[in-house]
């Protein structure tokens, strides 16, 4: 667990320039709005969070679509796995990354989201339940595209990791059974659980979702091992 | 003696996507290292010597073949816990330097006072110590490939296997490291080392392989390999240079070599003639000589050993 855990926190120091930029981003939407008119301005202030909340999905995406390419390419990832650490390990660690980055970004927009919202009559439990189902999201999918980047350049795994994720909502707009179509890859019911909250509804509390989400990471993670196990990682990447 | 290192047979190709080619990087490679020695190993560029020290660390799989490394198949992480590793073109990550080799310490399991003591031991055997505080994302290559040898001695490896670690040093700094891999072995550790520099092999290597287009073309102990020529230096006072074949008189001495079956006649004549011999030593090539004359002889010879 060791070498995991410390693969994770060397991959959030590794991105704290893209983090601190993101949590800015947020602590200065969240400042614009403390000085708005909140109650006025509520569903002004729930849209902006609420697109807020959807861009850390897509930066889970590439951050766990680059993660291996950039390690190879720069060959930092030969010093660490020159050292006790399996190849499993190392994919658990940039997993936790990836996830540890996106939980940073949910915790402030979490907080901000209290202070805003809560001000504006928002559920502050449900922001913190919002949060949560945003976390299992950008864990899933960071941990789709980190499959697909072990075998395929960073651009085209997150334009697979996007076509896989959005699968569910194609097929859920075109099927009678949309409900249980979300569920195959709950990222997208998730993200949508967050996107479809507003203040007459602000969504009820529906843990199978994330539940799912948990169980398959942990699947698209072996599938993801299974792969790497096979990559010839000292190749050069270009 | 205990095998440390062994390759069995190991054939490594590459393919391209695109193209569908396939160039072979190793080709039925078999070598063994034993426990406790300095090996060298040679070849130029291309000869698959780095392809080969990837396949020991499990960073890819062989084509067909297979090794083991302290007694293991290749690639078992529990394994590399006892190994230090240098790549060639050292790449760490920037962040303070004594941090980092804790770092990298740590990912072998190490940890809390005895890391901290190990790291900055590291650092001072590598003469990084002053600059344990600085960022190594801005350190000349000299320096980072300096802070490399600490990581990869940090675990106190029984195994180090070292990918060009002189390439980027100054004079001073590779005396340094050959006195660091000879204090080594002393304390019984086994170095597996792949180098350009051939004078440096020469100095510190028990042994040396040279590998040529994926394919080992000589193996034997150093002293033997330079030793090989067959010839005989003679050194004698008191004697005209022109009783024998190629001699050269300079400061007082007549100095001639003859084929090693001819040296007892040769030494018989000296005295026959009045003269002393001042020495009489087997002629030393060195590994450069050696080096050229292999890969040169395999060039023509498509490789064969």
């Amino acid at each position: 667990m060791k070498p995991v855990l410390l693969i994770a926190m060397n991959f959030v120091r590794e991105q704290r320039w893209p983090i601190l930029v993101l949590l800015l981003w947020v602590l200065l939407l969240a400042f614009l709005g403390l000085m708005s008119d909140i109650r006025r301005q509520r569903e002004d202030l729930l849209f902006v969070f609420k697109q807020v909340a959807f861009y850390v999905v897509v930066f889970s995406v590439f951050f766990g679509g680059s993660a291996i390419y950039s390690e190879r390419r720069s060959r930092r990832i030969l010093a660490v796995l020159s050292k006790a650490v399996s190849r499993q390990q190392y994919l658990s660690g940039l997993v936790l990354g990836v996830t540890i980055a996106s939980a940073i970004y949910c915790f402030t927009l979490g907080l901000t989201g209290s202070w805003t919202l809560g001000e504006a009559g928002f559920p502050m439990s449900q922001v913190w339940f919002l949060m949560l189902c945003l976390v299992a999201a950008c864990m899933l999918a960071g941990t789709v595209a980190l499959m697909f980047s072990t075998f395929l350049n960073p651009f085209f795994a997150a334009s697979a990791t996007a076509a896989v994720l959005g699968l569910p909502a194609v097929a859920g707009e075109s099927h009678a059974l949309a409900a249980q179509w979300g569920y195959v890859i709950p990222a997208y019911a998730l993200t949508r659980t967050v996107l479809q909250a507003s203040f007459q509804s602000p969504g009820n509390s529906f843990w199978l979702p994330i539940l799912l989400a948990l169980v398959e990471t942990v699947g698209f993670w072996l599938v993801a091992a299974r792969i790497f196990a096979y990559v010839d990682i000292a190749v050069a990447v270009e | 003696m205990t095998v440390v290192l062994e390759y069995d047979n190991l054939t490594k190709e590459y393919r391209s996507f695109a193209s569908r080619r396939r160039v072979r990087a190793l080709d039925h490679f078999s070598l063994q290292v034993e426990a406790g020695e300095i090996f060298g190993f040679l070849g130029p560029n291309g000869a698959g010597k780095s392809t080969a020290i990837h396949l020991a660390m499990g960073f890819m799989r062989p084509s067909s073949g297979s090794g083991r490394m302290l007694g293991k198949p290749f690639g078992r992480a529990s394994t590399r816990r006892r190994v230090g590793f240098l790549a060639e073109n050292v790449a760490l990550y920037h962040r303070r330097a004594e941090p980092l080799v804790r770092f990298y310490g740590a990912l072998n399991r190490m940890g809390g006072a005895r890391l901290s003591q190990r790291a900055r031991e590291v650092l001072e055997a590598v003469g990084m110590l002053d600059q344990a505080k600085g960022n190594v994302g801005k350190f000349s290559r000299g320096m980072l490939q300096r802070i490399g040898l600490a990581q990869a001695l940090v675990n106190d490896p029984e195994l180090l296997i070292l990918d060009e670690p002189t390439s980027a040093l100054d004079p001073v700094a590779r005396v340094m490291v050959r006195e660091l891999l000879l204090k080594a072995r002393e304390a019984g550790k086994t170095i597996f080392l792949s180098s350009h520099l051939l004078s440096e092999v020469e100095l510190v290597c028990d042994r040396v392989g040279v590998l040529h287009q994926g394919k080992l073309v000589r193996l034997g102990r150093t002293e033997d390999l330079l030793a090989s020529a067959g010839q005989t230096e003679i050194v004698a006072r008191g004697i005209a240079p022109d009783g024998f074949a190629g001699a050269v008189a300079r400061h007082g001495v007549v100095t001639f070599t003859v084929p090693v079956h001819q040296q007892q006649a040769a030494l018989e004549r000296v005295w026959s003639l009045g003269g002393e011999v001042v020495s009489a030593n087997p002629v030393r090539r060195s590994l450069e000589e050696m080096f050229l004359e292999v890969t040169g002889a395999a060039n023509s010879t498509g490789g064969a050993r």
